[in-house]
């Protein structure tokens, strides 16, 4: 699958998402679902088992984010699970994020925590992140209990770690 | 002489014998006669064919005894020979034995130089693995001890991680990027 087609995707929901008015929750969703889809091998691997008809993933999916996730999300991520194409669900995600945030002038900003965050420890640090890029951030926090403490956030190139795991390492390849 | 010592008497009656031992002259006559004739015979014709034999006889014996000196100086020669053969043997057995010890000494020194060229070979090579053998060991035991006090430490550390401090982490990390622009 080309960059060409990852666009095309993504360039489709991001119309359909605009016009039933639910870009900011379409990509959310799209971007918890990519995440949880990459911490599970067993969910990713029922989405990409071919063996499966098409339909069965579907329904997979369905059940997957049925009342917790838009409807728009559920019938674009169907429409990757059914023209078997779920594996690049992170890459369009990753693209309709960026794309939405772009086209509300704003950065993305990926926060990886080993605990989640509260939404008053959010908006702070949507607002500290929008202060050091020097423009508004699209916050996409996710718990990644591997860092085992302190927050690591990236923005577009730049990378602002703080977390325990990294200082960990540091102090074991000192020795 | 004889016929003098007989009595005449005996002499008269010719029916009677003269001498109970003697015989009559006549019969002496005759008998020394015949006896000359057989003698002669026998010089004439038995002597000829007996020294005849005896001289075949001599010349037997003279060749088996010429026979016997040929057999002697031929077992004579045959003993030199073999005595010459003995000696040979000997001097080629000690000659090959000679050979034989040296080869031996010259294999058995070849040998020990080149079982010690071995063993010092062996030996350095052991010495060589050894001291690789301890290298390695150390660096996969310090591998060891440093990835399982890494883990210990991560462990230990996570552990430490309660909500209280994970709340300090993110507001620290909040406090800092908005403090750094």
């Amino acid at each position: 699958m080309s960059v060409a087609q990852i666009n095309a995707y993504v360039a489709a929901m991001f119309e359909i998402a605009s016009a039933n008015d639910a870009v900011s929750v379409v990509e959310d969703d799209m971007f918890r679902l990519a995440r949880a889809i990459e911490s599970n091998e067993q969910l990713r691997a029922a989405l990409n088992d071919t063996s499966l008809p098409a339909d069965r993933r579907q329904k997979i999916v369905e059940q997957l984010l049925g009342g917790k996730a838009h409807n728009v999300t559920v019938q674009l991520v169907s429409l990757l699970v059914g023209t078997g194409h779920v594996s690049l669900l992170p890459q369009v995600a990753d693209a309709l994020v960026k794309r939405a945030s772009s086209s509300k002038q704003m950065e993305v900003a990926e926060v990886r925590s080993a605990v989640a965050l509260t939404d008053a420890q959010k908006t702070r640090l949507a607002e500290a992140l929008g202060k050091a890029a020097g423009k508004p951030v699209n916050l996409k926090v996710v718990v990644d209990p591997s860092v085992i403490g302190g927050l690591v956030a990236t923005i577009g190139d730049e990378v602002i770690d703080d977390t325990v795991r990294t200082r960990l390492d540091q102090v074991k390849a000192r020795f | 002489m004889i016929f003098a010592a007989l009595p005449a008497k005996v002499y008269d009656d010719p029916t009677q014998s003269l001498n109970w031992l003697m015989p009559k002259p006549g019969e002496l006559i005759y008998g020394g006669l015949a006896s000359l004739v057989i003698f002669y015979a026998l010089y004439k014709f038995g002597w000829p064919a007996a020294k005849k034999a005896l001289e075949a006889r001599t010349a037997g014996i003279q060749k088996e005894l010429d026979d016997s000196a040929a057999a002697q100086v031929q077992a004579d020669a045959d003993a030199t020979n073999i005595r010459r053969a003995l000696g040979d043997i000997a001097s080629e057995r000690i000659k090959l034995l000679a050979e034989a010890d040296a080869q031996a000494a010259t294999i058995l020194a070849e040998g020990r130089a080149r079982i010690t060229a071995e063993l010092a070979d062996i030996e350095a090579r052991a010495a060589g693995e050894l001291l690789a053998a301890r290298g390695r060991l150390g660096e996969e035991l310090r591998a060891e001890i440093s990835h399982l006090s890494g883990v210990a430490t991560t462990e230990a550390v996570r552990a430490a991680m309660d909500d209280r401090t994970q709340q300090e982490l993110v507001d620290n990390f909040i406090a800092k990027v908005g403090a750094s622009r």
